[in-house]
């Protein structure tokens, strides 16, 4: 494992606010830690807040990407687990946005004893349909045009080809120079982001979850149908549901004071 | 057709109707307030089949995704997004690549531009593919430029090479490295007896002999004609004469005729200043002196 003040640096941590009670937030697919800006001014004056963007993401260091690692939800939950290490965190609520809410629930249920709570914010443990039990909302060709979508995406991009140029066998080199743009990532990485959160089935893991959850169902989600918020609360032994009136999946950018509140009701 | 009122007071008839592109606004619940007449024109959406619905209507499942992920929490941080690819419908269901430009105000509307993307998709169509048909070539073209065709250890180029990554790790972690130098006895006998063939086989059976002997670790390498290298790091002297005991007993079982193959083997320990051309010399006078010694047996260097 890294030394501490290297994880740090690896995630790109920052700690804010003040109180007792720490929440550490974890951004999901797509974008960085700065998702939470519009959330955090409520949060921060009730608690102390842990801030990161996984390995790959945002600022966090990219030459400590590996690709066998993040290729699967697992080594995300890695960087949380290391993260609190590094901090010496216990008992922390944990808060993770749709994918991350997956990631957390691999990280509560691996080391149970630093999580004290889980807050789910639109999370979906499986986005396929696996018809006749369960429809995640999407077909393994929508998917898979996502992927292709992502490639289209960063296609005019610093560093499309340069790792070919490079060749895989040299990870230190993999340092990609990214443009300043939020949701801009490396082209590799964010495809293998992407392939690990949507063409993933976590349903079975749910049940192991023991700390107390709050799951943040947004009423009009085009990733996640209120179905899949009910399966994600059902499915938790000791959880609760609670629907927002909102239209979109970035509910904590849209609607931080609703989402503020909720987090704010069921730390307290 | 309405009128528009310009910064300097000039009225003008001049309409977003004219466009060739999209235009199009959402209110901050993501609905539909303004479509102008490309939509019908071009994707055939009657203008109230869209007014007042959910901008996701007109987009594929995983252009939704794209949206949610990546384009809205960009305007929503930035305030504008600029081009970007997604895929829009037709009201019978087509489907049309787009590049998309927005920008949100102050109100939460977002301000929509679409352009007609399909000649440019098929571009990245074919670079995406040619990425990965290079990529392909390059994993080949590696395999080919660090393995030798005939054993697929790896070759001479490649064991030079790592083999002085392996020794400089080594004396950054105050390991012991050992090498050995194997040269199979009387080979060029064997091929004068049982022609090139046998004797390429030969080659392959200890080849594939060597490499599952050897850990994953260890460089494993066909140094020469007859001459294979294996490369051990974090092994001391003791482990080194007991790895190559054996290596004699293994490579007994491949047998020439009746007889089983032998070979010789010049064996040395690094030290903290050597060099990979050192540990060959080395290594390689030690395989004369296994030879002298009667072959069939291992001479340690001291």
């Amino acid at each position: 494992m890294p030394h501490l003040n290297e994880i740090r640096k690896r995630n790109n941590v920052k700690i804010i606010g003040k109180g007792d009670k720490t929440l550490v937030l974890a951004h999901g697919f797509g974008c960085d830690q700065n998702m939470w800006r519009f959330v955090t001014p409520v949060l921060e004056q009730h608690f102390t807040l842990v801030l990161f963007d996984y390995v790959g993401s945002g600022k966090s260091d990219i030459s400590q990407y590996n690709k066998k690692r993040y290729s699967t939800l697992g080594g995300y939950a890695k960087d949380v687990l290391e993260i609190c290490g590094a901090l010496d965190l216990s008992d922390v609520t944990f808060i993770g946005h749709s994918v991350s809410a997956t990631i957390g629930a691999l990280a509560a249920i691996e080391q149970p004893e630093l999580f004290a709570q889980l807050v789910m914010i639109c999370p979906s443990p499986c986005f396929l349909n696996l018809p006749p039990d369960y429809f995640g909302g999407f077909e393994k060709q929508d998917l898979h045009e996502l992927l292709n979508l992502m490639d289209k995406n960063y296609i005019g991009w610093a560093n499309y080809l340069a790792p070919l140029v490079m060749g895989s066998s040299h990870p230190d080199e993999f340092i990609a120079e990214l443009s300043g743009s939020f949701c801009s990532t490396d082209p590799l990485i964010a495809k293998t982001f992407a392939e690990a959160t949507f063409l993933s089935d976590y349903r079975a893991t749910l049940k192991h979850i023991k700390q107390p959850s709050l799951v943040l169902q947004s009423e009009h989600d085009a990733l996640a149908a209120p179905s899949v918020g009910e399966f994600v609360a059902n499915e938790i032994p000791n959880s609760t549901l609670q629907v927002i009136s909102a239209h979109g999946h970035c509910i904590h950018m849209t609607h931080p004071e609703t989402v503020g509140r909720s987090i704010i009701d069921f730390v307290s | 057709m309405p009128l528009h009122q310009l910064d300097d007071n000039r009225v003008t008839d001049y309409s977003a109707d004219y466009f060739l592109s999209g235009a199009l606004v959402t209110n901050a619940d993501n609905v539909i307030v303004y479509v102008n007449t490309y939509f019908k024109k071009e994707l055939h959406w009657h203008c109230n089949e869209l007014i007042g619905k959910y901008i996701d209507k007109i987009l594929t499942k995983s252009s939704k995704i794209f949206l949610q992920s990546y384009v809205l929490p960009t305007l929503i941080h930035e305030k504008k997004c600029q081009e970007m690819q997604l895929i829009m419908l037709s009201a019978q269901g087509e489907r049309m690549a787009v590049t998309v430009n927005a920008q949100l105000d102050e109100k939460g509307f977002i301000y929509w531009s679409f352009f007609n993307a399909t000649q440019r998709d098929k571009l990245y169509d074919e670079l995406i593919k040619t990425r990965e048909k290079l990529e392909a070539q390059t994993e080949r073209l590696q395999s080919l430029a660090s393995t030798d065709e005939l054993t697929s250890l790896l070759n001479r180029r490649e064991m030079d090479y790592r083999s002085v990554l392996l020794l400089e790790q080594a004396k950054r972690t105050h390991r012991s490295v050992a090498l050995l130098v194997i040269d199979i006895d009387d080979f060029k006998q064997i091929n004068d007896t049982y022609g090139h063939l046998e004797g390429d086989r030969v080659l392959k059976e200890l080849g594939q002999c060597l490499k599952k002997i050897s850990r994953q670790t260890d460089l494993v390498a066909r140094y020469g004609g007859e001459e294979f290298l294996i490369m051990l790091p974090d092994t001391h002297r003791a482990d080194t004469l007991i790895f190559c005991q054996r290596l004699h007993q293994l490579i007994a079982e491949i047998k020439v005729g009746s007889e089983g193959l032998t070979v010789s083997v010049g064996a040395c320990m690094s030290d903290s200043n050597s060099t990979f051309t050192e540990l060959f010399k080395h290594a390689d006078n030690a395989v004369y002196q296994a030879k002298a010694n009667g072959k069939n047996t291992t001479y340690m260097h001291s």
